[in-house]
């Protein structure tokens, strides 16, 4: 990959966070913060997107973000007000932005005629009058229209390194100022003229950027005077020579537009403080009060010094001796043209720039991938040694095992650490929402409001990628089936607009995903007759609530009246609950009838490593997560009672909780021992259920690498992976809420008895 | 898939034969990865009897096949002697549980036969075709239809 391939790679990069935050700025609008930071935020994404790819060359984008840019600017410059419909028609810009992004990058193709639709709705936007764009009458011609370079010797001062800027083609000439108030009037009223203050900071200089180029690249809209004010600066012995302390006012004559101005500024961007007014500004006060500064200091500031400005000619500047350490004549210290004095404004636009110092570091996501794998071998390495180390019976207080401990201590930190540079929050996938739900609410003619909670969740990246397509899911169908239209809400007494509620939060060592809906909820009686006639269950079946509810998950279910674009294919739900269930996660279902539905997702924190419970049972070592185990305990005879014919229950603190045998419940044995005998790990399932497992032994706790069973054979009922332990051997990671509903069906079936497998 | 499909009959492909039960079956030796020796694996619970459960090969879980409780014979009681084949089947890495492997074959395509038509269904499932050479019967092995569909078990 050459260097500008590489370039143009971070520049996509770059687009994508940029459209992150392009979307989320505008969402927050859409919610009625339209303060002027989120406005300019949102400004500055799309500016920075298009800045970008002008450079690379990719004309269309840049054309349809030009027009978005500066319906972006009118928005923030307050010349149109921001309405929820102007907000909706950014939103829907933003989502051809981002198409256009896509195909600049070579991924799909942008739909012309939208995109010049959209083109066209937002120039609309920025001026209801659709006037074309033309340039301000002309005026009273300016006194001294033209520009007179000036030919002069550059004025060094105080300084070595002379200007040898001779190919900028002009000169610095310092003037005294004539102070006129009067003279100010003169061309004030004149549509054509402009006031640009400039107030680089020391970033600019940083950057290598060049207030010199900046002037020059102004004079070419039309005649400009530039004066300088230096009044900022400090005594020469507080001077931070690489620091920034002047601020040039512009007045420039021209027929552009402000959007020609900015454009000059393009890439100085944040690295100056930037005010445009139309006019000339008020300037008498600030004059003054720049007189006050009696003897200007010497400019020591290279940036400030390498500055030449074209500035016309007035008959009256005293032309300072070239080389001389100051201007000695000059009461003021900028040079000012005497005919149209123009001074900074008091208050320069606050440009609201992210703060330096944040620096990010892009690294391939393989690399960290293979620090991943390492740490886990790592780990189990040590763990190796640490059973070897107890197999030769060295005593604990040793050195050797001291030192172990310290390893094992250092292990985990690496551990912990590595995982958190991978660790992302969910932001990246939720993002990606918004638009869906837009799509999809208009394919399916519904009115829907995402709102969104928790995207600051995180989550390990090998996680994250498997988010999006169940979300996206779940989603289309709390839009498609869950909603209601517009007319049947209103008819309901519902806000004719549906809310989608898409949460993320933490709970006990997993991610848990909320898609909620408030639409009709689950017609029960329809899911069951439809799942009777595609003979999925058997009629006769009795069901709870909740297992009808659970019927949709089947293969072959759908109950979309009509099959649709958007979902009713039959294989919604089902295909989402197979992947969430190969990631060792789970999908439930709750609703009710007339208030909606909520589909809860949880999955593992992280697909690498896990703490553990390592027991044995009939023979096997077997790893209980931590996160599911609230206590253990050695059970007394008295505290066991039978139920029914086979099932027992452990009377725990006066709440009786099921006791289940793993080694029956796996297969592993046919019947089970006494319980008195084995040991009791108290689990909570996921749903909050709490069951006993009865397992032989206790191990102690581990933490083990997640290896997937998937990769190699297929998913294992009641096993949520494998992961190998210190002796070398394989151990299974139970599923412990698959255990209890393994148990809850009886005593072991090859599928659920409640479900007619539609096998 | 990485089991060539014949070319043309003048190719000659190599194939590694092994032992199963008395009956002796090959599989293409583009195929296997490594041969290695019985070592305990860890049981999979819920799973079919030909599983042996799951071993730890250098760091991945590796599932053992009973290859003969596979193709419907009994199944094999592992010995000293016992190896397990780790072939490549599909995307899926997998260790084969035979009891001794022969040797390597260089055959041509038309040393292969179409599999007879048996009555053993798992036979005529799992059977590619049959190889006759100096006087022996080889069976290869169709190796993307041993491992179970993966969504088999996931409904």
């Amino acid at each position: 990959m050459d260097e500008l391939e590489a370039i143009k790679v971070t520049f996509f990069q770059e687009c994508e966070e940029l459209l992150a935050d392009l979307e989320g700025g505008l969402l927050a609008m859409q919610d009625g913060n339209d303060d002027g930071d989120t406005v300019n935020a949102v400004f500055r994404a799309v500016h920075s997107i298009k800045g970008g790819a002008g450079a690379f060359g990719l004309e269309p984008l840049v054309r349809f973000a030009h027009v978005f840019e500066t319906l972006l600017d009118a928005l923030r410059s307050n010349e149109i007000p921001g309405t929820p419909d102007l907000t909706a028609l950014l939103l829907r810009a933003s989502d051809v932005l981002a198409d256009h992004v896509s195909a600049a990058r070579g991924l799909g193709v942008v739909d012309m005629d939208v995109s010049a639709a959209m083109a066209a709705e937002l120039k609309i936007a920025t001026d209801p009058n659709a006037a074309p764009a033309a340039p301000a009458p002309v005026a009273a011609a300016p006194v001294d229209a033209a520009p007179q370079y000036v030919d002069a010797a550059p004025i060094v001062i105080g300084a070595d390194d002379a200007l040898d800027d001779d190919d900028l083609g002009f000169d610095f000439q310092p003037m005294t100022i004539t102070l006129d108030a009067q003279a100010a009037d003169a061309a004030v009223l004149d549509g054509n003229v402009w006031t640009v203050s400039i107030r680089p900071k020391s970033d600019l200089y940083r950057k290598a950027n060049e207030t010199a180029l900046l002037l020059r690249e102004l004079s070419r809209l039309g005649p400009i005077q530039a004066t300088l004010d230096d009044s900022a600066l400090p005594a020469l012995e507080f001077i931070d020579p690489e620091a920034a302390y002047v601020t040039w006012s512009v007045r420039l004559e021209t027929d552009q537009g402000e959007e020609a101005i900015r454009e000059v500024f393009e890439f100085v961007d944040g690295d100056c403080e930037l005010e445009i007014t139309r006019g000339e500004a008020p300037a008498a006060d600030v004059l003054a009060s720049l007189l006050d500064v009696a003897a200007p200091a010497p400019e020591l500031a290279p940036a400030a010094i390498e500055a030449p400005v074209e500035a016309p000619v007035v008959a009256a500047a005293p032309a300072p001796e070239p080389a001389a350490p100051a201007p000695v004549s000059a009461p003021a210290p900028a040079p000012v043209a005497a005919n149209a004095p123009a001074a900074p404004a008091a208050k320069p636009a606050q440009i609201d720039v992210p703060g330096p110092g944040q620096s990010v570091i892009r690294v391939d996501p393989e690399r960290i991938d293979r620090l991943i794998d390492l740490v886990g071998e790592l780990v189990i390495n040590q763990a190796m040694l640490a059973q070897r180390v107890g197999e030769y019976g060295i005593a604990p207080s040793s050195n050797l095992a001291m030192g172990l401990d310290e390893l094992e201590q250092l292990t985990r930190e690496i551990q912990d650490s590595v995982m958190a540079i991978r660790a992302q929050p969910v932001k990246s996938v939720f993002q990606r929402m918004p638009r869906l739900v837009r799509e999809v609410a208009n394919m399916t003619g519904k009115q829907a409001r995402l709102v969104m909670d928790g995207e600051n969740t995180e989550v390990d990246k090998t996680v994250i990628e498997r988010l999006s397509d169940p979300i996206t899911h779940m989603l289309r169908n709390a839009i498609d089936h869950g909603l209601e239209s517009p007319e049947e809400r209103k008819a309901a007494g519902k806000n004719p607009e549906g809310v989608v509620r898409l949460a993320a939060l933490h709970r006990s060592g997993r991610i848990v995903i909320e898609v909620q809906d408030d639409g009709k909820g689950i017609n029960r009686e329809r899911v069951h007759s439809i799942a009777v006639k595609k003979g999925l269950i058997s009629p006769d079946l009795q069901l709870t609530d909740e297992e009808i509810d659970n019927l949709i998950f089947l293969p072959g279910f759908s109950t979309a009246d009509k099959i649709s674009d958007v979902s009713g294919r039959g294989v919604g739900m089902d295909v989402v609950k197979r992947s969430v269930q190969a990631l060792g996660g789970r999908i439930s279902i709750a609703s009710r009838p007339g208030q909606g539905s909520t589909f809860t997702l949880s999955l593992p924190l992280t697909l690498a490593v896990l703490d553990g419970m390592v027991v044995d049972v009939a023979g096997e070592t077997l790893v209980i997560p931590l996160a599911c185990i609230v206590e253990s305990l050695r059970p007394k005879a008295e505290e066991i009672r039978p139920l029914g014919p086979v099932g027992s229950v452990l009377a725990v603190r006066d709440s009786f909780v099921p006791l289940i045998d793993v080694g029956l419940t796996l297969n592993y044995r046919d019947r089970s021992p006494a319980a008195t005998e084995g040991v009791v790990l108290l689990v909570e399932g996921e749903d909050g259920s709490r069951a006993a497992l009865v397992a032989d032994a206790i191990h102690g706790q581990r933490q083990v690498v997640i290896k997937s069973l998937e990769q190699n054979y297929q998913q294992v009922e009641g096993v949520a992976a494998a992961t190998i332990l210190g002796d070398g051997r394989v151990a299974l990671i139970l599923d412990v809420d698959a255990v209890i509903n393994l148990r809850r069906r009886g005593p072991p079936l090859p599928s659920d008895p409640t479900l007619i497998a539609a096998e | 898939m990485t089991e060539p499909t014949p070319t043309s009959s003048t190719e000659t492909r190599e194939l590694i034969s092994f032992r199963v039960g008395e009956q002796e079956y090959c599989v293409d030796i583009m195929a296997v990865r490594e041969i290695r020796g019985w070592s305990p694996a860890t049981t999979l619970p819920q799973s079919p009897a030909y599983m042996r459960g799951v071993i730890n090969l250098r760091g991945a879980v590796l599932p053992i096949m009973d290859l003969a409780a596979r193709i419907g014979m009994p199944t094999t009681e592992p010995n000293v002697r016992s190896v397990f084949i780790v072939v490549q089947a599909g995307d899926r890495t997998v260790g084969l549980l035979v009891d001794a492997v022969s040797d390597i074959l260089s055959i041509t395509d038309d040393m292969c036969q179409p599999t007879p038509d048996i009555a053993c269904e798992n036979v005529r499932h799992f059977v590619r075709g049959i190889i006759s050479i100096e006087g022996r019967m080889i069976s290869e092995i169709s190796l993307d239809r041993l491992l179970p569909e993966r969504e088999a078990l996931a409904a």
